[in-house]
């Protein structure tokens, strides 16, 4: 019963942080019909920008001020978001798709270089904040404690967009635009500005969860191809452009993963391919996707 | 078959512990860093550069070995131009390439060094995935190639079992295993319950077999409990670590590395993993030495792909170490891990043979000559004596693996350079002539020739 309690928060663990990066990819997708591949890559922005700032101040500072120091890695892959979308995107919107996904793919390859030139070849760590909170007891296993920080961050990340896109009014702009473009835009909508807006939020949803997940794992090159696939087999799963979906996916490819790796870990590498598979067998467009 | 003991036979393998420095070669050629007189070189030697392509990871999670491996060859071309390059004449001219490029680009690339920048030598490779793609090619090419790594057994027993202008000088990748489960033997012997987590590619594959034939001889009637395959390049290893705990294994051995095996190892302490078993690994202490935190568990095996730690041979005892490990600090200012020692003992080794060659020959020697005098050299690097065996063209060096310690001296944790355990690599790999196995000659020679100890 501890083992599954334990694997139960290993799945929703693995389930926030996937959420938060296939959110930010399906979000951008359902708003401005881009594939961002580079996607991956601001959630390694957020990893890296995170642990280089915990890393900078580490010393003597009081544990506080590190948390503190968590959204960094958000707010930078928003900013980056917010300058990327009007001078690289924008351009590109009266071409073809290919051209969009080319030039993502360009920036994917630029922001890996990028990477390594600022940060260098050598993993990078913010371990003090996973440490710090130390682990509790679950029956005669531990588990530690910052794992719940990062599930209710990716809770309250789900929770905060359902009410951001259903409950305010920029949500319905949002999905106004997401649902006819031109006619959001005859009807007075700035479509350029939500373009830019909900292009930052998807980045700074990804550069979230890059953020919270380094105390645990540490922030190495690579990372945001790795996470690109992995959001991939979420909205494949889900449905590429739903919030639902991807909620719905990450939560899925969590317990499967997590289930996967005690009951068949031979096969780790195919179980979540597997699963993506079969859900495009049967609804090619994803569980939530629009037909 | 009579009483076999643990000790006797660990004794008959020649397994060392502590700060012996094993002699195992034949002859020893020079030694590796700059010489002082420059040897007479005969004939004239053409000034142009020699041209060498190195490939190896820039880029992604294995960069952690790349750049050491980049930075021990630097260091060693800069030493060999200072001195006017080789034989005084041809400085060395470096074209570097990103192995992570992915192993179909990197076949085309070797081409292209070959083909147009007309590289002299190729050397360099980490992944065990690239070095039987590149081998035959490199053949094909008539190129002179030395490669660091990408050490898998399956290179010289299936991709070139007959080698003519491809070298490697690191230990071959079953010895990773073998001394990980001889080192287990000889500090756990009553382990029992064993749980495995490895990078899911050759490499996890060879370590787990390995590791799993040695063990099954020297300890048995242990049985596998968990067996983890995670994806190399994981960082998340949550999963992993619930389930290796929940089988109640008395040991947890693990292939995991680099970025990886960082992550592995701090989320394993939140879990109160390593205080609930014993934990061997085969290359943890193989990344770039200052990655490893004084967090991690002392007194654990901590693999350096049985190759080299810098603080090994320890100070004082092997000179050619201590210099090789402050030159490379002063220049990069971290310390050497295995792949720098190899790149750098690499070009040295090339060095010898090209001076010897002259000094036969005379004038610039051609690859025939040069090759001729690779095989079966021996020389002296920081690690201690390599050996290039004639017949298939690989390096031997003794196999090494220690545990961890803190110490007060240095930022990071290191080696306990007087636990360290040694076994000449010739006792724990297939000889010459052995037939070839499955899955490797090596795994079929332990399994067919190793004796089941029946007592301590």
């Amino acid at each position: 019963m501890d083992t599954f309690l334990i694997h139960l928060l290993n799945s929703l663990l693995y389930a926030s942080v996937l959420f938060l990066i296939a959110g930010g990819l399906s979000l951008i997708y359902g708003v401005m019909r881009i594939v961002n591949l580079a996607h991956g890559n601001l959630y390694a922005v957020g990893a890296y920008t995170t642990a280089w700032a915990v890393g900078r101040v580490l010393g003597g500072a009081p544990t506080l001020v590190l948390y503190a120091l968590l959204p960094v890695g958000a707010v930078a892959a928003a900013a980056l978001g917010a300058v990327l979308e009007p001078t690289l995107l924008r351009p590109l919107y009266k071409r073809a798709e290919e051209y969009q996904l080319l030039i993502t793919f360009g920036l994917l390859l630029v922001l890996e270089d990028r990477i390594r030139v600022v940060w260098g070849p050598y993993p990078l760590a913010a371990s003090a904040l996973f440490e710090g909170p130390g682990s509790f007891a679950i029956g005669e296993s531990i588990y530690p404690t910052y794992n719940l920080a990062v599930i209710t961050v990716g809770g309250l990340a789900a929770a905060g967009l359902w009410a951001f896109v259903y409950k305010t009014k920029f949500g319905v702009i949002l999905r106004a635009t997401s649902q006819n473009m031109r006619m959001a835009s005859a009807l007075g909508v700035n479509v350029n500005r939500v373009y830019v807006q909900a292009f930052t939020l998807g980045c700074f949803m990804a550069g979230l969860g890059g953020a919270i997940i380094v105390p645990q794992q540490g922030a190495v090159l690579g990372m945001g191809v790795d996470a690109l696939i992995l959001a991939f087999v979420v909205v494949v799963i889900g449905g590429l452009g739903s919030l639902e979906g991807a909620l719905l996916g990450a939560l899925m490819v969590g317990v499967v993963r997590e289930f996967g790796i005690a009951f068949f870990p031979e096969i780790e590498l195919a179980v979540l391919y597997f699963m993506a598979a079969v859900v495009l067998l049967i609804r090619p467009a994803g569980l939530f996707g629009r037909t | 078959m009579g009483e076999v003991s643990r000790r006797d036979f660990l004794n008959s393998l020649g397994v060392t512990v502590g700060a012996a420095v094993a002699a195992s070669a034949g002859a020893v050629g020079s030694v590796v860093g700059p010489s002082k007189a420059e040897a007479q070189v005969r004939g004239t030697i053409p000034d142009k550069p020699y041209k060498i392509g190195h490939m190896t990871f820039f880029t992604g999670a294995a960069a952690v070995l790349g750049e050491p491996s980049y930075k021990g060859h630097i260091l060693a071309a800069e030493e060999i131009n200072a001195q006017g390059g080789l034989l005084g004449k041809r400085k060395i001219e470096t074209f570097k390439a990103d192995e992570a490029a992915g192993t179909d680009a990197n076949v085309k690339e070797m081409r292209r060094m070959k083909l147009s920048e007309g590289i002299d030598l190729f050397t360099g490779v980490i992944s065990s995935g690239n070095t039987p793609a590149l081998g035959p090619v490199a053949e094909e090419l008539k190129l002179l190639t030395i490669f660091v790594d990408g050490c898998t057994d399956f290179l010289f027993d299936k991709a070139v079992p007959n080698p003519h202008y491809i070298f490697r000088i690191t230990n071959m990748q079953s010895a990773d295993g073998v001394i990980a489960a001889v080192a287990t033997a000889m500090t756990w012997p009553k382990v029992s319950k064993i749980a495995h987590i490895h990078p899911d590619y050759s490499y996890g594959r060879n370590a787990f077999d390995h590791f799993k034939i040695a063990i099954e001889k020297l300890v048995p009637g242990t049985k596998v409990v968990y067996e983890g395959w995670p994806k190399l390049g994981t960082t998340d290893f949550t999963s992993h670590i619930t389930n290796a705990i929940a089988a109640k294994p008395d040991l947890l051995a693990s292939s995991v590395w680099g970025g990886d095996y960082i992550a592995m190892y701090k989320q394993g302490l939140r879990y109160d993993l390593f205080k609930k078993m014993k934990f061997t690994s085969m290359i943890a202490f193989g990344v770039a030495p200052h990655a490893i935190g004084k967090d991690h568990p002392e007194g654990v095996i901590g693999g350096i792909h049985s190759n080299y730690y810098w603080n090994y041979p320890p100070a004082g005892k092997w000179p050619l170490n201590d210099i090789f490990v402050k030159k490379y600090f002063d220049r990069w200012k971290e310390y050497p891990n295995f792949q720098s020692e190899g790149a750098y003992t690499t070009l040295y080794l090339l060095k010898q043979s090209i001076e010897k060659a002259n000094k036969l020959i005379g004038g610039w020697p051609d690859d025939e000559a040069i090759i001729t005098l690779l095989e079966g050299a021996s020389i002296a690097g920081p690690a201690g004596y390599l050996h290039i065996r004639a017949d298939i063209h690989q390096g031997y060096k003794d196999a090494v693996t220690g545990f961890s310690v803190n110490s007060p001296d240095y930022p990071f944790q290191i080696l306990d350079p007087k636990r360290m355990i040694t076994i000449p690599i010739r006792n724990i790999t297939a000889p010459p002539g052995w037939p070839k196995g499955e899955p490797t000659s090596t795994y079929t020679w332990i399994e067919k020739t190793w004796p089941k100890v029946t007592k301590a």
